[in-house]
């Protein structure tokens, strides 16, 4: 292995600063379309980066039912998962991943890492708010990877029964026959399967109307209520690195085809796919819905994107073609 | 949900309503009660507006040397109720416009208005008196209507004088 | 390189509010302050959270009545250092209208370091957003 290749891969393109700084680009330009939304003149785009350097500057305040190491430790689980699945998706025509064969699996796997660093915190934090917002956390974890895992395991099947014999589960080789046989997003027999994506995206994330977990104004919090200082900076920087891998694993999954051979022009067209996936999922639905409750939330997510998911996955495993 | 879409693309097309306040002047309405101004030579020190008070901010006090009355009113109490302009007889106290009113703690204490009501000599036994503003004394007499000068006695001398002379205007 | 951090710092405190006993109507205006267009304080990269462990500057409404004072002193401990408090409204700074009441302890500054007031009754959002411009002030000089 490349020793310097990976570790600039992973630190510095298209992992570690790039990806910590586009993740916050991205939180930034929800804010302020959100409010432009809302006609109001939002913050300046670059607010998560100055609330993050404040954030580490404030003094720690640790309480004292709290489990020490665990509190501590929980936000760094958060922020290494994602981090590693920074490194892992490939962007067409500039980097090729990490891995050549099961990162699917991996990443399915990373995603899953804020979640458990929450619920570990939360539950380190001694505190009656914070249980209720970590079983809320734990419910709709449930609720939601069912459908992710169906998505994943639909578009594999596909790629592999089209080229190979069975399913595929690696990222490269769903990129590579994009490139060669159009992108997924044309293909009707997979739109139903890229809507239930779409709709996992915002439970993920905790965005309204699936931001149960955090629900500001009824447990002031929830999970994240004792965290100050460099802890509360690490999960809001988890927060904004897991909005990139979505975004950027929605773009690699079905539409990663690049404009040409220049690998900026490539990169740019890479950021603005992401923005338009992160406007669709993300602040479009924020600006439009409330809060649902806990029960109609997993309801929801149980019923409508696994029953989508599975009417795909039907129609591909029978090779069934439109058109 | 499709209200929700036209409702966005309003709010798009229509642009951000805020006033950006430190960075723009926000006026005020005309007929906002902000911060009081006392004008010392309209008052009559009848401590009407005193006993009104609703936060007890204003304090009238003889000052040591009884040359007149040291009116204060700490803004720090005032609800800005506007009911010492409504029962001050002669206007003397009026709430303007003015709502800056953020300061720091240590100007807690300054935070007043002080005006020195004067006191002036009797022209009948030249003791220290507080003198009928024109606005009132116009008010009682009518234009030009005090024409023994009544107004500007204490009410021992003006006493003394009506008792000897009657009632009537001659 | 200090400077340079201050400056940067002060462009994103975040603000939680507490009710010491208050009639809420300094707290209605507190919260147009940030959720109406018109008077939007989030442009200033301020924002209201929702737990005090998360929170710069600490604005406190409402004469500090007897039942509620031990509770006051205990969520203002949590909140990490460096801070600022700010008194809106009148109630906090003297008692206001409630001076002589036999179920107000006293005024704000007798237990917490006050550092800025804004009287009013209640004080106009405009005003209130003037207070937090000079909380940030003080605050950045405390870092």
């Amino acid at each position: 292995m490349n020793i310097a290749g990976f570790l600039v891969n992973a630190l510095l393109f298209p992992g570690g600063l790039f990806a910590i700084l586009l993740g916050l680009f991205l939180t930034g330009l929800d804010r302020k379309i959100y409010a432009r939304l809302q006609r109001r003149v939002g913050p300046p785009i670059y607010q998560p980066c100055i609330d993050i350097v404040k954030l580490s500057q404030k003094e720690m305040v640790i309480p004292k039912t709290a489990n020490y190491t665990a509190f501590r430790l929980a936000p760094l689980l958060g922020f290494a998962g994602m981090l590693a699945a920074t490194a892992v998706i490939p962007v067409a025509g500039i980097y090729s991943g990490l891995y050549q064969s099961g990162d699917l699996l991996v990443v399915l796997y990373l995603l899953s890492a804020p979640a458990l660093a929450l619920v570990i915190g939360a539950s380190a934090s001694g505190s009656p708010y914070s249980s209720i917002g970590l079983s809320r956390e734990i419910s709709i974890m449930l609720a939601y990877e069912v459908p992710l895992l169906l998505v994943f395991f639909t578009i594999a099947m596909r790629v592999g029964m089209a080229t190979g014999g069975t399913a595929i589960f690696s990222l490269s080789s769903i990129v590579n026959f994009q490139l060669s046989h159009g992108s997924l997003l044309f293909d009707l027999t997979l739109l139903p399967v890229f809507v239930a994506f779409l709709i996992c995206i915002p439970g993920t994330l905790g965005v309204v109307p699936f931001d149960i977990p955090e629900a500001e104004t009824e447990i002031t919090e929830g999970p994240l209520l004792e965290y100050s200082g460099m802890g509360l900076a690490m999960f809001k920087l988890t927060g904004g690195l897991k909005m990139l891998v979505l975004a950027a694993l929605t773009v690699t999954l079905f539409f990663p085809v690049g404009l040409g051979d220049f690998w900026l022009v490539n990169l740019v067209w890479f950021i603005f796919k992401c923005i338009l996936v992160m406007f669709f999922t993300t602040t479009l639905i924020r600006a439009m819905q409330a809060r649902m409750r806990i029960d109609q939330a997993y309801k929801f997510y149980l019923l409508v994107p696994t029953a989508l998911a599975l009417v795909s996955l039907v129609l591909t495993a029978t090779s069934f073609r439109v058109g | 949900m499709s209200k929700f879409f036209k409702v966005i693309l309003k709010n798009i097309i229509q642009g951000p309503s805020t006033i950006q306040y430190p960075f723009e002047d926000s006026p005020a309405p005309k007929k906002l009660r902000g911060k009081i101004v006392h004008n010392a030579d309209a008052c009559v020190a009848c401590h009407l507006c005193e006993y009104v008070c609703a936060g007890g901010a204003i304090k009238m006090q003889e000052s040591e040397d009884h040359q007149g009355i040291d009116f204060v009113v700490w803004h720090d109490t005032c609800t800005f109720c506007g009911l010492c302009e409504y029962y001050c007889p002669t206007k003397a106290i009026h709430l303007t416009n003015d709502y800056h009113t953020a300061h720091v703690q240590a100007d807690k204490y300054n935070y007043v208005e002080k005006t020195f009501v004067k006191k002036q000599p009797c022209i009948c036994c030249g003791e220290p008196m507080v003198p009928i503003s024109p606005a009132m004394v116009e008010q009682i007499y009518g234009q030009d209507g005090d024409v023994r000068g009544l107004s500007k006695m204490c009410p021992q001398c003006r006493r003394k004088i009506l008792w000897k002379g009657g009632v009537s205007k001659s | 390189m200090a400077e340079w951090l201050q400056s940067i710092v002060k462009r994103s405190p975040w603000i939680y509010r507490i009710n010491a006993g208050s009639c809420n109507g300094c707290d209605v205006e507190m919260a147009t302050t940030a959720l109406i267009p018109r008077y939007d304080v989030e442009r200033l990269g301020c924002r209201y959270c929702g737990s005090p462990k998360h929170a710069d500057i600490v604005l406190i409404s409402g004469p500090v009545t007897a039942v509620v004072k031990e509770k006051v002193l205990r969520v203002y401990d949590e909140i990490p250092n460096p801070k600022v408090v700010v008194a809106v409204g009148i109630c906090p700074i003297s008692g206001g209208v409630f001076r002589e009441s036999y179920s107000i302890a006293s005024q704000l500054d007798a237990y917490i370091p006050v550092d800025v007031n804004v009287p009013g009754c209640p004080p106009r959002p405009q005003a209130i957003i003037d207070g937090i411009a000079m909380a940030i002030e003080i605050w950045r000089k405390k870092f």
